[in-house]
């Protein structure tokens, strides 16, 4: 579920949306003011639309927003094995055969060392 | 390798990422990737940067790549002059070159100037192990793990020490202390169960059922779990220390575990697995 450009412009529509609402709402208590009326509720469309551009910014953050995670919390686990969960990175030791393999190893000469090592 | 060897800078930095959070070792790719595609484009790299260069001072000590290992130390000791985690790695690349006393003395520095530094006391634990003075380690770690009792790392390297030296009881305990912390992990009971069943006897078979099937349970994947239980409920139907309900129980799990691992067997499209587990066996 990738973030397309169309779902971009449904999330900025409902926004732009959402404050005009918003606008609407103050100008109408200005409105109001102005004319000394009591204010009794918003009208009617600017409620619509206001729930409305609600609606269509959720819908577009669901898309933006990234993929959903799974509810089971042993999900990300499933797909881990031993191998990978046993390899401890702040214990690593590296006076192993591997580096035998390397271009600039020398190997041990002198036996003392070697005592050492049993 | 063909893929290895064209891989793009930003490929590279997505895979050692993924690599990175599942704690892959790949040491040798590391570095071949390093070479082939990330060294030149290093500063493209961003806030990863630092992260990228770590991990691949690491792998190079790993494969005793010294020459790449002292460019990323050098690197990142000018970014972070005095910088206690900087330190530790001057320490490793000792510890690569079996210079353990310098290494250790390094280490003991940068616990005095950081009494909390956790990172060098487990280098220290690395060092003996190293050395292959396993029960010197298991004592430092220990130590270690009085003070910082909620490191899971620490509890899992102090369990393998245990197996290593075959103390299995305490290797047990240590399992499940990593249990309590994350009681969804699969692996873990796996693990406890590997265990339980390695100890053997009629308590600890009867454990290592119950933990098999624990992290079948969690996860339907576990292809070892699966073998763990195979294993475990066919010793207990043979055996002749349990009960005739125990053993009429297990026999009917060992056959379950058998037919889900034909199963399994069958849509790899292995052809005939009965052929496969017969070449196996001595003739």
């Amino acid at each position: 579920m990738g973030a397309t450009a169309f779902h971009r412009f449904i999330l900025t529509l409902g926004f732009l949306s959402l404050f005009h609402a918003a606008y609407s709402a103050a100008q109408h208590r200005s409105y109001l003011r102005l004319n000394e009326l009591e204010f009794t509720g918003l009208p009617l469309d600017i409620t619509i639309q206001a729930i409305l551009s609600l609606f269509v910014i959720m819908y577009g953050v669901l898309y933006i927003a990234g993929d959903f995670k799974e509810i089971k919390a042993s999900a990300d686990l499933e797909n881990r094995s031993w191998e990978t969960f046993r390899n401890v990175s702040s214990f690593y030791i590296f006076n192993h055969r591997g580096k035998a393999f390397s271009p600039n190893y020398k190997p041990l000469r002198s036996k003392s060392l070697l005592d050492i090592a049993d | 390798m063909n893929s290895i060897n064209t891989i793009s800078w930003q490929d590279a930095k997505d895979l050692f990422r993924t690599w990175r959070e599942n704690n892959e070792r790949k040491s040798e790719d590391v570095i071949y990737i390093w070479k082939a595609a990330l060294e030149y484009n290093l500063n493209k790299l961003g806030n990863e940067k630092q992260l990228v260069v770590e991990q691949v001072c690491i792998a190079a000590l790993d494969c005793h790549r010294l020459d790449i290992a002292e460019f990323c130390i050098r690197y990142l000791n000018k970014e972070f002059p005095y910088s206690l985690r900087v330190e530790k790695y001057k320490a490793m690349i000792l510890e690569a070159q079996e210079r353990y006393e310098e290494a250790l003395d390094i280490l003991e520095n940068i616990i005095n100037a950081d009494k909390t530094n956790s990172a060098a006391r487990k280098r220290i634990v690395a060092i003996f192990k190293a050395q292959g003075r396993n029960v010197e380690a298991i004592k430092q770690l220990t130590e270690y793990l009085k003070t910082y009792m909620t490191d899971n790392e620490a509890w899992q390297e102090l369990s393998e020490l245990y197996i290593a030296e075959q103390d299995f009881q305490k290797a047990a305990f240590c399992v499940e202390e990593l249990i309590l912390h994350s009681p969804h992990n699969h692996l873990l009971h796996q693990r406890y169960a590997d265990i339980r069943y390695t100890q053997g006897g009629t308590e600890n078979m009867e454990l290592a059922r119950a933990y098999y099937c624990q992290a079948l349970k969690l996860n339907p994947n576990n292809m070892r779990a699966l073998y763990g239980l195979y294993l475990a409920t066919s010793n207990i139907a043979t055996s002749s220390k349990y009960p005739a309900q125990k053993k009429k129980e297990a026999n009917n799990l060992s056959e379950w575990a058998l037919t889900e691992i034909k199963q399994r067997y069958k849509e790899k499209k292995v052809a005939n697995i009965e052929d496969y587990i017969a070449a196996l066996q001595i003739s």
